[in-house]
């Protein structure tokens, strides 16, 4: 695609659910880890645990959007950073999509696999089916995997979010401000 | 979260003689019956058992109809029984409690009481004595013995206090699921109060 054919700024839609993504995908790592080694109660845990596996499920909506308006829209022009960084810059993103997908699969893995068979209730509203039968080896790489992959992605996030403050700060460029919300002319 | 406490006695049924002769008092007379009955507001059916990466989950059945009789005179002719409402398990969490009583454990729509029924008792020490029985949970007869300690309570009137304390294994009952995640034994401990009529 030429230059001049390509969007000054990111989508409206796309906004949104890259910020919605983000704050629920955020809350989610907060969450396991608050679950797993918040010392809470039983009571507590299970609620939390509940809660996860509900959120786990948005995430996994919003992240299908996400790719779904990524390849329906163009992409606004990449800026004129040195090529390792748009290199590293597009690779952080691409892994953070792979990564995502990754941890809600092994996720719901976790979930069908696991040797207590706890239904998931999506919010309480209807129950979600489990993509496994009950199999200790397999509960046992899944949960391996959701937690490499959730401390992958915080690690990512915090590379991204440090490249986006860069080009903010340091370069001066719209990198950061095309992924704002648009703000209403006065 | 406010818990509220259902428990159906029957007073009548608790008026049977209590036999200090099984406790403290091992020479008191036998003379006439006392009356006792069960205190609902101190009668608790906990529960507790382990998991692997979880913790330590605590519960109760909120309602049942419980029954001792003690024979002052003759230990051996008291008894004790229990039936309890499956369905009032509270861990605290509402879904939690609803996963419990789904057929992955309790089954209580197909299971809707767990009874614990006395064949004899016999005293071991002055403060201490042994139940033996059945419980039936899940609809599997398991004979169970447990041992109830047995204190007088000082203040006004008479008080006798119970505990009792037990493991059960779940298992036994075909209560399978998530073993061995979920450990096989299940540590029941059951306090009651008997204030004089």
């Amino acid at each position: 695609m030429s230059p001049e054919a390509r969007p000054e700024r990111w989508s409206g839609t796309i906004v949104a659910l890259h910020w919605a993504a983000g704050a629920v995908i955020l809350g989610l790592i907060a969450l396991g880890w608050i679950m797993v080694h918040g010392g809470l109660d039983s009571a507590a845990t299970f609620d939390l645990y509940q809660r996860h596996k509900s959120w786990g499920f948005v995430a996994l909506a919003l992240t299908a959007g996400r790719l779904a308006a990524r390849f329906a829209s163009s992409s606004p022009q990449a800026p004129a950073s040195a090529r390792w960084e748009r290199r590293l810059a597009a690779s952080t993103q691409g892994a953070l999509y792979l990564l995502t997908l990754c941890a809600i699969l092994s996720g719901w893995l976790v979930v069908s696999a696991s040797p207590l068979p706890v239904p998931t209730r999506f919010f309480d509203l209807f129950v979600i089916p489990n993509i496994a039968p009950p199999d200790p080896s397999l509960f046992a790489a899944a949960e391996l995997a959701h937690r490499l992959s959730a401390w992958a992605i915080a690690a990512l996030v915090a590379l991204h979010v440090a490249g986006a403050l860069k080009h903010h700060f340091v370069d001066g460029d719209d990198v950061l401000r095309r992924m704002l919300p648009r703000r209403r002319r006065a | 979260m406010t818990r509220q406490s259902h428990v159906s006695l029957r007073p009548s049924l608790f008026c049977s003689a209590l036999a200090l002769g099984m406790l403290a008092q091992a020479h008191a007379p036998a003379v006439a019956a006392t009356n006792w009955r069960i205190d609902p507001a101190r009668t608790h059916i906990a529960f507790a058992i382990d998991a692997i990466g979880y913790p330590r989950t605590h519960g109760q059945f909120r309602q049942f109809v419980g029954r001792i009789s003690v024979d002052f005179a003759h230990p051996d002719r008291s008894s004790v029984s229990f039936h309890v409402q499956s369905r009032s398990v509270d861990v605290g969490s509402a879904p939690f409690d609803d996963y419990l009583r789904s057929d992955a454990f309790l089954n209580s729509e197909r299971f809707p009481s767990i009874d614990f029924v006395s064949n004899s008792v016999s005293k071991v020490d002055d403060h201490t004595v042994r139940v033996n029985g059945q419980l039936t949970l899940l609809g599997v007869t398991r004979p169970l013995t447990v041992d109830v300690a047995v204190e007088r309570e000082a203040g006004g009137g008479q008080r006798l206090a119970f505990l009792a304390k037990t493991d059960i294994d779940r298992l036994e009952f075909g209560m399978n699921t998530g073993f061995p995640l979920v450990s096989r034994d299940v540590e029941l401990v059951i306090s009651s109060a008997a204030v004089e009529l």
